[in-house]
């Protein structure tokens, strides 16, 4: 689609090296609107952090880009190298989990904000400063002309967080992307975090791309969801029609197995079996063997990912059956 | 499974038994009273975390702990197992007041599971080696007897009896939170009590886990007390609960109450900030303003003024008491305006 301002095509991603090499993302395809949302959601070893990593051109070492594309604005991306960052700068940025590794703790986070639009944008060192003020009010730090003097260690956790995001809009990025940028938060505070996202979002026209573990988090930002399981997407939609009739059962069992602070009535739901590690991901659909919706087939040909048509909203599923999970 | 190779652990009380709510006279089995806590901070300063925090649990119970970090609730749950001594303040156990040093047969009474699956387990032992020198140490199986008690153990958990002889290593998180809830029950403790249990698992594992904590409940009778940041959690599987903010206990009662009609603002704002997957008419509520203050700059009165909505001059002024809410309940809330309804 020509709206698309970051597109992804068949990433595949691959950890270790010669024979016990492990593809750790496989054949992901994705798409972000300009000033979209997209939320990916998976388990740990679901592949979502490196696929964002691999967009974001910080692969770690030994982590490597098989095959498949990343185009921005209908360019497309290198991976690694002082190409990646160039490609990148002024165009993409990334919000991490733990803000205190993100952040410089003998320079104040006025001065951590303001190397960005000196250094990317090429402005002076008294605009630059301006700019980081006018940046940290952007993201709600009350007081900004102090807190601009303040250091890492002075802030809490939510204020590095919102540091975090005055950096990353530094630039004036199309896409942010959000690893997990709020589990280390409180939950009065990542409310408020979630709620400046879509703020921004609305006020700056940049995508984004937000990666968690919390399908209710999710919710609260994503317009689109995708879901990933052992390094593929399984489920792609608008998140309110995928939380609402998921059409992959690994989906519907997210769902059920969460301890939903409303839904009393009956007791979360567990998956039977346990995650595969990427050494043993299972033949067939690699869902099979904890799926209740399972056929002998299911076994033996991995089903592929496929569009549904489902009213006017755009699902794709990687089950076979889709039919059957939709209806419970 | 096999409770009581020894004597149940029955000591007279040596304190009187208390009123509790509804006129029932009963001696709760964990209670702790008044307890407060400080900790050394730099310039020769303490900071408190924990003041005067009061609750019990009673036999066969889930008592719930809620709160965001820095509230103080892991510090209380370290005084209730006793790895922490309180400032001041008691705890006890069957209204017997626990000494520092607790005996042997009190330490077996109260036990903790950790958070973290991944350091709680020691990498060296493998399972069975853990279990076995619990039961040793404790008297409660030895030689041959030892054997079918672990692989009880593991049946009990839900885990496969060759799991006894892998080390830590070898298991998921989920896996391993159940080791640790079977190193808890080895030794046939009358309370468990477990911080954040499940918040570093996986989705799909939580779940299991909380089935299990409700499973061991039903079956064993064991009374819980349950450390979480999670409400939901917490509405699932406890009796009653308790919330926590910057060192008190700001709402505690039974769990309808306090989730049906809470009557603190903090934990109505707990609620409404809790992410949900469904979300209901209310779900736009007011986002509170600001972040919990840290304990070394306590706000004067009600420690929740500065961010509360419903704050007036006097929450600044005068800390209030934790009283009932409404009158005669026993529900416990501490706001000046607890006979308001959210």
């Amino acid at each position: 689609m020509s709206t698309a301002v970051l597109q992804v095509r068949d990433l595949t991603v691959s950890v270790g090296r010669g024979e016990r090499r492990l593809v750790a993302v496989r054949d992901v395809s994705l798409e972000v609107a300009a000033g979209g949302s997209l939320g990916v959601v998976g388990e740990s070893g679901s592949g979502k952090s490196l696929t964002l990593r691999a967009l974001m051109g910080l692969l770690p070492p030994g982590v490597r880009v098989d095959r498949g594309t990343v185009e921005l604005a209908g360019e497309q991306l290198p991976f690694a190298g002082a190409a990646a960052r160039r490609s990148r700068r002024g165009r993409l940025a990334m919000v991490f989990q733990d803000p205190l590794s993100g952040l410089d703790p003998v320079y104040t986070v006025g001065a951590q904000v303001a190397e960005v639009p000196r250094r990317v944008l090429g402005a002076s060192a008294s605009a630059s400063r301006l700019r980081a003020v006018e940046l940290l009010r952007m993201v709600g730090m009350p007081d900004p002309e102090q807190r601009a003097h303040a250091y890492p260690h002075q802030l809490s956790g939510g204020m590095r967080q919102r540091v975090l995001i005055a950096m990353a809009l530094a630039s004036e990025p199309k896409v942010l992307l959000c690893d997990e940028p709020t589990t280390a938060l409180d939950v009065t505070v990542q409310a408020q975090v979630l709620e400046l996202l879509g703020d921004l979002r609305q006020r700056l026209g940049v995508a984004v791309v937000f990666v968690s573990h919390d399908l209710a988090v999710v919710r609260q930002v994503a317009d689109e969801l995708a879901v990933m399981y052992t390094g593929r997407v399984i489920e792609t939609g608008p998140t309110k029609e995928v939380l609402e009739r998921p059409a992959h059962p690994y989906t519907l069992g997210l769902l059920e197995a969460v301890v939903d602070l409303d839904d009393m009535g009956q007791p979360p739901r567990t998956i039977p079996g346990a995650l595969p590690d990427l050494a043993h991901v299972p033949g067939g659909c690699p869902f099979h063997p904890r799926c209740r919706f399972a056929s002998e087939d299911c076994a033996l040909f991995d089903p592929g990912f496929r569009y549904l048509s489902d009213g006017d909203a755009e699902r794709g599923t990687a089950c076979k059956y889709p039919e059957r999970v939709m209806a419970g | 499974m096999s409770l009581g190779l020894e004597p149940p652990l029955d000591h007279a009380p040596s304190t009187p038994p208390r009123t509790a709510g509804e006129g029932r006279v009963a001696v709760p089995l964990l209670a702790a009273e008044n307890l407060h806590v400080s900790f050394p901070a730099s310039h020769g300063q303490r900071v408190t975390a924990v003041e005067e925090v009061s609750l019990s649990v009673s036999e066969g119970e889930t008592l719930g702990i809620v709160g965001e970090s820095g509230c103080g609730k892991s510090t209380v749950a370290r005084c209730l197992v006793g790895l922490l001594q309180p400032g001041s303040g008691t705890v006890s156990l069957r209204g017997e007041r626990l000494r520092p040093r607790r005996t042997r047969e009190q330490r077996r009474a109260v036990q903790l599971v950790f958070q973290d699956p991944y350091s709680s387990l020691n990498p060296r032992l493998s399972v069975r080696s853990v279990l076995e020198e619990l039961l040793m140490f404790h008297g409660l199986a030895r030689g041959d007897a030892l054997a079918p008690r672990c692989s009880e153990l593991m049946a009990l958990v839900g885990l496969p009896e060759d799991a006894l002889d892998g080390y830590p290593s070898s298991f998921s998180g989920g896996q391993r939170q159940r080791i640790a809830i079977a190193r808890a029950l080895a030794v046939e403790p009358q309370v468990v009590v477990a911080d954040e249990p499940i918040s570093s698992l996986d989705v799909s594992v939580q779940a299991a886990i909380l089935s299990l904590f409700a499973d061991l409940r039903d079956r064993l009778g064991i009374a819980m007390v349950l450390i979480s940041h999670n409400l939901a959690v917490v509405r699932h599987i406890c009796d009653r609960a308790a919330v926590m903010y910057l060192g008190r206990v700001v709402e505690i009662g039974d769990r309808e109450q306090i989730f049906a009609d809470p009557r603190h603002p903090y934990t109505r704002a707990l609620l409404a900030a809790a992410p949900r997957l469904r979300p209901g008419p209310d779900s736009v509520a007011a986002r509170l303003r600001g972040e919990p203050p840290s304990m070394t700059a306590r706000p004067s009165g009600c420690a929740f003024h500065p961010r509360c909505p419903r704050a007036e001059p006097i929450c600044a002024a005068q800390l209030p008491e934790l009283l009932p809410a409404p009158a005669g309940s026993s529900r416990l809330a501490a706001c000046h305006f607890r006979d308001e309804q959210g």
